[in-house]
């Protein structure tokens, strides 16, 4: 187990910058997803921290040990790729061996240790088949067995999800967390899926463009994104243009063309200044009557998801809104109402 | 329609132009020599005692089946790099490397040996090369030089695509997994992408031997009469001193030997195919 710290990490392909400049700090035994669009620099950071890119500038460190130069062989790292990378002509006992006869471990303590694996990813008795015996959830966990055997102490994962089916997926996210609480291992995971991200991360790393947008933990980037496309990313989103009224102790007060109302902020606000303030669809409420901190509008959908129904909302000045309210609400598309907005949870972008 | 006409026209052409030829040499090889007619009255096992008990023959067969053999090796060694690195590369010089494997097929194999005798002649552009630094000159043809770099140059492309084929269809993420659990390039290369690439490499080995042990142009042209192999042999048999029975014989023997080696490198690397093909 080591803690693992990007300084000023940098990849370019060509002329094409796919990571600019990353900073990142995992303390030991932390869970850290990378999340972001296809295309953001999150694999490559993951590839330039299992040796498998070289940086273009920058420093990895393990622990104190600055890696950059060192090849992977020698990282002792454990990686799981989403296409799993199983190797088709080794059985499921030698897949999970491999890396310990690279390491030099054979004969009785191997195959102790691969039992052991084999026990915690609970594939007892699969030993002897191929891989392409095996469904995709089964290679899915032998590819973490193969990963894990090796006690190594950093675990990399891609998108190893990504070829599951949902169900299996949603156990898995599950399973995987759970077992890196009890391994204790630090663990850097690559993901688009922001559920995904959210459920099992301690921390994530929003990236955009190879850049970090925002680091933080699972509702401090929920509830308060850095910016306007993390707020898109994570979740949905309703943006609203306001302008500030007054500003004290991280909270302030903004008129916009439809209502005023409070919100959160990070930062000290001028008076008189534009913001974007961003409210989750499940931060608004439905109100009846007019309230001088609400606005109104007219509803022009409504979507049945189950435990909550989605309202499209068209407010006064145009803005088109999304709110979840709690099922049995009987507002119908067309009504009119009036929306109210939760000022612990209703945030000013940066 | 039943399924299996479909496959009728392949059996028929199989059966005109494979079997019934294969057939018609078998039982050639058991004739009795005639001067005046194909072949003499009666059967006889002479022919085949006569093969395999004088050296010249053995020795000739020998001489075909190292020539055949270096010229596998050879193209192996040659080709499994340049295979390994077209499957692989992104180049936009793909396509041009790609017909430069590829040239080797484009033109007569008899336009191509004239192109090496005017290379390796006496006074030929290598040895000229080699005369400016001093060197030579060598006799780089009518010897089994020549041949076999002809051979290797004119059969290369059937060591190559195979392998290449292979190496295509495995995953590029195999050998970096190998890397992330300790092995080395060296290592990641022998344990993964050799084994997985086994079936081009027995599919290019057996069709670069076939091949090459059964030449007949190269060995002609640039051993230039001074080199002999078993296909040679048999063409003398048969169109200079008639003997049709003893010819049928030497090209029976010669392909059952190359046939008894296939089956026996594909059984040597029958183990290290499990699981991969």
């Amino acid at each position: 187990m080591s803690r693992l710290t990007i300084q000023g990490l940098s990849k370019a392909f060509g002329n094409v910058a796919a990571v600019h400049e990353i900073d990142l700090d995992v303390a030991e035994g932390e869970f850290v997803s990378l999340l972001g669009p296809s295309g953001c620099g999150k694999t490559t950071t993951l590839r330039c921290v299992a040796g498998l890119e070289e940086p273009t500038s920058g420093r990895i460190l393990f622990g104190e040990k600055d890696v950059t130069r060192l090849p992977t062989e020698d990282r002792m790292i454990g990686m799981v790729f989403q296409s799993y990378a199983l190797f088709p002509h080794m059985k499921v006992r030698d897949n999970i061996g491999f890396g310990l006869a690279m390491r030099g471990v054979r004969g009785s303590e191997a195959d102790k240790r691969v039992a052991k694996v084999l026990d915690i990813v609970q594939l007892k008795g699969l030993e002897e088949r191929y891989p392409r015996a095996l469904s995709g959830g089964q290679q899915q966990r032998v590819a973490l067995a193969r990963a894990l055997v090796t006690e190594p102490a950093l675990l990399l994962l891609d998108e190893p999800l990504a070829n599951l089916d949902a169900r299996l997926r949603d156990e898995m996210r599950f399973f995987i967390r759970s077992l890196q609480r009890r391994l204790g291992i630090t663990t850097l995971y690559v993901t688009h899926d922001q559920s995904e991200s959210m459920i099992m991360s301690d921390r994530i790393v929003v990236m955009f463009g190879g850049r970090i947008h925002q680091i933080g933990g699972p509702e401090d980037i929920y509830y308060r994104p850095a910016t306007g496309e993390v707020a898109n990313f994570i979740g949905q989103a309703n943006m609203i243009q306001a302008t500030v009224v007054e500003s004290r102790d991280g909270v302030a007060t903004v008129e916009s063309a439809c209502g005023r109302f409070s919100c959160a902020t990070g930062r000290p606000l001028v008076a008189g200044s534009r913001v974007t303030a961003m409210v989750r669809p499940e931060a608004l409420r439905l109100v009846n009557g007019a309230d001088r901190s609400a606005f109104s509008g007219q509803i022009v959908a409504r979507h049945f998801l189950g435990s909550t129904v989605d309202y499209r909302i068209v407010l006064a000045d145009g803005t088109l809104i999304s709110v979840h309210a709690l099922g049995g609400n009987a507002s119908q598309t067309g009504g009119r109402v009036s929306v109210e907005v939760d000022p612990s949870k209703a945030w000013l972008l940066q | 329609m039943k399924r299996w006409l479909f496959a009728l026209p392949a059996v028929l052409m199989v059966a005109l132009f494979v079997l019934i030829p294969y057939l018609n040499i078998a039982v050639m090889s058991f004739r009795t020599p005639s001067a005046t007619a194909i072949y003499g009255p009666g059967f006889t096992i002479e022919n085949y005692t006569r093969v395999l008990t004088d050296s010249l023959y053995l020795g000739l067969l020998k001489d075909t089946l190292l020539f055949a053999v270096a010229t596998t090796s050879i193209c192996l060694v040659v080709g499994f790099p340049v295979a390994f690195h077209l499957a692989r590369t992104n180049s936009r010089w793909r396509g041009l490397l790609y017909a430069g494997v590829l040239s080797p097929l484009l033109t007569g194999v008899v336009i191509r040996c004239f192109g090496w005798i005017v290379l390796l002649a006496n006074n030929g552009l290598i040895n000229q090369l080699l005369g400016l630094a001093g060197l030579g000159p060598y006799r780089l043809m009518y010897n089994p030089v020549g041949v076999t770099i002809a051979l290797v140059h004119v059969f290369l492309p059937f060591m190559i695509l195979p392998i290449m084929n292979s190496v295509q269809s495995i995953d590029p993420r195999l050998g970096e997994a190998a890397r992330t659990l300790g092995a080395s390039r060296a290592r990641s290369f022998a344990r993964v992408l050799l084994p997985l690439s086994m079936p081009g490499i027995q599919s290019g080995v057996i069709l670069v031997f076939v091949l090459s042990a059964s030449a007949y142009i190269i060995p002609m042209l640039l051993g230039g009469g001074q080199v002999s192999t078993m296909p040679t042999v048999v063409v003398q048999q048969l169109m200079g001193s008639l003997l049709w029975p003893f010819g049928a014989t030497l090209a029976l023997v010669l392909s059952l030997t190359a046939l008894a080696l296939v089956g026996l490198f594909g059984a040597l690397t029958r183990r290290s195919m499990r699981g991969v093909a």
